[in-house]
């Protein structure tokens, strides 16, 4: 049950209603935003959440029991609230002010305690005013004293924290503040807090929930990516505007259309109600010019919905399997009935540029039919059989290059139960120039046949590679993986190594995601995590909260990543700062260092030498309500390993630390 | 729970007590509460010199040798009567009241966040006075009755100011526009009375309107001392209580406190010091607006009820030495002295409040 809930709630000031009948949850441990155009009840909603006006119907229920059959003292102790303008007596110091957030917890008799001076501390600590603490209120900037009164509601130390626009008058280098402070009290305490705002793309940015009033009534709630659309702020604001994913923090980001100022084509656009909002996934590539009416979006037929026409899909399908001769050896079987890893004939079905360093290529084939793991691919991981740079066409039947060894994994072929392992010997054993090389990847996306955005009529897998490349005398140098995917084009043969969807689940060991029961996460990693990251994203449900950081060479590489729960996601463009640098800051910044004493702090974990050995510890179901899931370059991700086990006091059976790659050594 | 939440739980029980950065901070919290204390102490021989110079050096000066003689319990001709018949009950009377009068014009000043807003501004001591006047002309009240009469007086005028200026929510212009008008409504009522009855009766009535202490007896002070002994440790909640409600409405009712009960309790608690001291006073001009504002600058901007009392105290002595020695001829009433002091303070607060816009 949900710590703060209204039920049918209708506030009003002796006259027409204000809030009407509204049910809301606030969830627990996570940042509400409540947004809406001004007088649409949003501080009103707020003041009967925290038991300040008697409601007309309704009730309101703090943990499971009406608020206001609780006196208002108890309710101080559990619930916060700072008010759009509190008033500042004259001459108050800013530890005496942060002090009177005590009353509550003082009585009649009971006066000052240490208990009393701890919290204050706590709170002066949080909120950063510790060398403020003597000086008078009234001589601070407009953003101190707004920390210091959001300290003085922290020194109430309740569990709930309730503020009606924290930034109202305050520039915006101190909006930021404010709400960074918020933000890591959320974090580091766990407060669950409700936040009315007005600056809808602050709102966008900070909250885990976002609820969107009208005239007193819900118009929308949910995580910020979902509910931040062009209708929706048209219909709340009713103000015409374009969406576009925040460069900075991945979330959405919208731009205001007014009667002047503004492109002649985007206010055409936008008195006739045509918006861009595209679907999720569906055309993250295309030319960003084409514009889709709303009319068009919801009537477009399927197959048609993506970049690639259906006419090059049908010319790249693979022909059909051969069945190979049925030999009298009873110990021949069926590959897909005794072998966990199948050989998958694909080829090329699209390619699109995602950004500068990321191409997806859609594989598609019959095979696929038997691919998987389990419901979603997560972080999946397959091998890919690059070809090599020697063979005679790239569209050649990639089983036929590697050898019969490769064709009896291949789904409906023959394969004698005791070749079923060992494959990777034997590929090794391969003359070097002829077997090419293997890559391991993530699948970003799997659809079977018949799937709403699939292109062709066999189920097909997305791979996004980064590209890593430069051009040398007209050359492509880089990684074979890249080099090959950089070139692909539609027909060209892949074959892939991966999970057989009769003999895999959910545990099968290419997926490393696995949160147990976690309700908290941190997703972690470089660009080469990036397409792992996307698709554990989207299949994360609603209720989990937490923070996805990804570091990607440049702004142009961020992708678009839509996820339904709570899960904040913050694109680090790296620009010339080194690798991993900006993601082991940004991890430092929500995974703290505990105050000396606070936690026992693990020991310094033992060291793997990253040059020799890959860096791979990987985690089983946890119980624990943190999960953390760290991929990328191995020394950056030993880096943060170290932080997090020695520094931060991790327990590491809640964290996978994954090097995928080390920079300058490849894959064998 | 998440991680987080445990984190925080483990942050606050492991926390390790006594942090060296708290030392300053806790002698600067000790200083603070002895520096009001220090303030306090000298208000409080301030009211002995005030006292000792009025019996000293005062009209009819007492000589030392002979004061402390009659203090001592011997009977000295001339010097026992007038210093234990008239000069101490006065002073203990304008002790008691002025610290009456202070503490209730601080605590109506701070609740409605406005230095004008002493109740001899805004009206509730013509509300006492108007009861009291009434009371003495028509009734011939004394004692215990007139201080009941001048509570209820004040007690209406203050709730009808209070609801002329909706519910509290407008504690700025409004309330003291509000609360002028009731006082020259008031004033015109006390005029018409004085008018309308026999003229010694209205003499009396009307040097009772100016203030003065010379009528004090010990019986009055003891009457006054009475009601004083219950409602000034009410002032320790109450000061509680303020610090909490001057943080706004909201961010009070956030704290846990129950506003309007809250705002009602102090409103009648400053209506009854106002009250009781008014009815053995007459309304001293100006004491209640004075007292508070001088307080917080002897606090250095802190304000404290108790310190406003003893100022309040101070200003009532030390005008009765005045008002006693300024004219050669003819000693003044208190009141006179209190209000002529008041008078340019007033104008003072007003241009400096003009000036800050507020």
């Amino acid at each position: 049950m949900a710590l703060l809930q209204a039920e049918d709630l209708t506030l009003a000031y002796d006259g027409p209603s204000i809030v009407d009948e509204l049910s809301l949850e606030i969830p627990a441990g996570e940042v509400t935003i409540i947004v809406g155009a001004n007088g649409c009840g949003k501080s009103t909603l707020l003041r009967g959440l925290a038991r300040l006006l008697k409601p007309a119907g309704g009730k309101v229920l703090l943990d499971g029991e009406d608020i206001h059959t609780r006196g208002a003292r108890e309710v101080a102790k559990m619930l916060g609230l700072l008010p759009q303008t509190p008033t500042a007596p004259d001459g108050i110091t800013v530890r005496e002010l942060i002090g009177r957030g005590r009353y509550p917890h003082q009585g009649w008799f009971k006066r000052w305690s240490a208990q009393d001076e701890d919290a204050v501390e706590r709170a002066m600590t949080l909120t950063s005013t510790v060398e403020l603490a003597e000086r008078a209120v009234d001589e601070l900037s407009g953003g101190q004293r707004q920390r210091v009164w959001i300290a003085m509601a922290l020194a109430q130390e309740t569990e709930l924290l309730l503020l009606d626009e924290p930034t109202t008058y305050l520039d915006v280098a101190h909006q930021l503040e404010v709400l960074d402070v918020i933000s890591e009290l959320n974090r580091s305490r766990g407060t669950t807090v409700v936040i009315v705002l007005h600056d809808l793309n602050l709102a966008a940015r900070y909250a885990d929930h976002l609820v969107a009033l009208k005239h007193g009534k819900i118009v929308a709630a949910g995580h910020p990516s979902t509910v931040v659309t062009e209708e929706l702020v048209k219909s709340v604001f009713g103000m015409p505007c374009r969406v576009i994913p925040d460069p900075v923090a991945g979330t959405p980001l919208v731009l205001p259309i007014g009667r002047h100022r503004v492109l002649r084509a985007e206010s055409v656009l936008a008195a006739n109600g045509i918006h861009r909002t595209r679907q999720p996934d569906a055309a993250i590539g295309e030319d960003t010019t084409s514009l889709l009416t709303a009319e068009e979006l919801t009537t477009r037929e399927p197959q048609i919905d993506t970049i690639t026409a259906t006419d090059t899909a049908t010319g790249a399908t693979p022909q059909s399997v051969e069945p190979l001769p049925v030999a009298e050896d009873s110990s021949l079987r069926r590959a897909e009935e005794i072998s966990a890893m199948l050989a998958f004939s694909t080829r090329v079905l699209a390619t699109e540029d995602l950004s500068a360093n990321f191409k997806r290529v859609t594989l598609s084939g019959a095979d696929l039919s038997h691919f998987g793991a389990g419901a979603h691919p997560l972080d999946l991981r397959i091998k890919l059989m690059i070809p090599p740079a020697s063979a005679a066409s790239s569209t050649a039947e990639p089983e036929s290059v590697l050898g019969s060894d490769f064709a009896a994994l291949r789904p409906g072929a023959l394969l004698n139960s005791e070749d079923a392992g060992g494959w990777y010997k034997r590929w090794l054993a391969l003359p070097t120039e002829s077997r090419g090389d293997m890559r391991t990847y993530t699948v970003r996306a799997l659809r079977p046949a018949g799937h709403r955005d699939n292109l062709g009529e066999h189920p097909e897998i997305d791979i996004d590679f980064v590209l890593h490349l430069q051009k040398l005398d007209g050359q492509l140098t880089g990684g074979p993986a890249t080099v090959w995917a950089a070139t692909a084009e539609v027909g060209d043969a892949m074959l892939v190594l991966g999970p057989n969807k009769a003999l895999c689940d959910e545990t099968y060991g290419g997926i490393e995601f696995r949160p147990g029961t976690a309700k908290r996460i941190l997703l972690a990693g470089d660009e080469t995590a990036a397409p792992a990251i996307c698709s554990i994203l989207e299949s994360l449900p609603a209720g989990i909260t937490g923070h996805a950081l990804i570091e990607v060479p440049d702004t142009g590489d961020i992708l678009g990543s839509s996820t339904r729960s709570g899960v904040g996601v913050q694109w680090l463009p790296r620009g010339s700062h080194p690798h991993g640098e900006m993601l082991a800051a940004a991890v430092r910044s929500i995974v703290a260092i505990p105050a000396a004493g606070a936690v026992v702090t693990g020991a310094d974990p033992e060291d793997v030498d990253v040059d020799e050995q890959i860096l791979w510890e990987t985690t089983t179901e946890s119980t624990q309500p943190f999960y953390a899931w760290l991929a990328g370059e191995a020394s950056m991700i030993k880096e943060m390993r170290r932080y997090l086990v020695r520094n931060a006091g991790i327990d590491r059976k809640q964290v996978a630390f994954m090097g995928y790659w080390r920079r300058g050594k490849s894959e064998l | 729970m998440t991680r987080a939440q445990r984190g925080g739980t483990k942050f606050t029980a492991l926390k390790p007590a006594p942090v060296p950065a708290l030392e300053p901070a806790g002698a600067q919290r000790s200083g603070r509460t002895i520096g009001v204390g220090r303030v306090n102490l000298l208000l409080g021989v301030g009211i002995l010199l005030a006292i000792a110079l009025n019996l000293l050096t005062g009209r009819h000066p007492i000589e030392f040798s002979d004061l402390l003689a009659a203090l001592g319990g011997q009977r000295v001709p001339g010097v026992s009567f007038m210093l234990w018949e008239d000069r101490l009950p006065q002073a203990a009377v304008g002790i008691l009241a002025g610290a009456a009068f202070g503490a209730s014009g601080a605590i109506f000043q701070r609740l409605l966040r406005n230095p004008l807003a002493s109740p001899d501004v805004i009206g509730v001591g013509y509300g006492a006075s108007a009861a009291a006047v009434a009371g003495m002309l028509f009734f011939g009240a004394q004692g215990i009755g007139l201080s009941l009469l001048a509570f209820a007086g004040a007690l209406v005028v203050a709730l009808v100011i209070y609801v002329i200026a909706d519910s509290g929510k407008h504690t700025g212009a409004r309330l003291i526009l509000a609360g002028i008008a009731v006082a020259a409504l008031l004033q015109g009522i006390i005029q018409y009375l004085l008018t309308r009855t026999d003229v010694r009766n209205a003499s009396d009535a009307l040097r009772w309107l100016t203030g003065s202490l010379s009528a004090s007896t010990w019986e009055r002070a003891g009457l006054l001392g009475c009601a004083l002994v219950i409602l000034l440790p009410l002032l320790m909640p109450a000061a509680s209580r303020l610090r909490i409600l001057e943080l706004g409405d909201d961010t009070a009712a956030g704290l846990g406190l129950r506003v309007r009960g809250t705002r009602l309790g102090l409103i009648i608690l400053g209506v009854a010091l106002t009250a009781v001291a008014t009815a053995v006073t007459g309304p001293l001009a100006f004491v209640s607006f004075l007292a508070g504002p001088l307080a917080l600058r002897l606090c250095q901007g802190r304000s404290h009820l108790g310190a406003a009392a003893l100022t309040g105290a101070l200003l009532v002595t030390a005008a009765t030495y005045l008002a006693g020695n300024v004219l050669p001829e003819t000693p003044l009433p208190v009141g006179v002295v209190t209000g002529a002091l008041g008078a340019p303070f007033l104008i003072w607060v007003l241009v400096r409040t003009n000036k800050e816009g507020t």
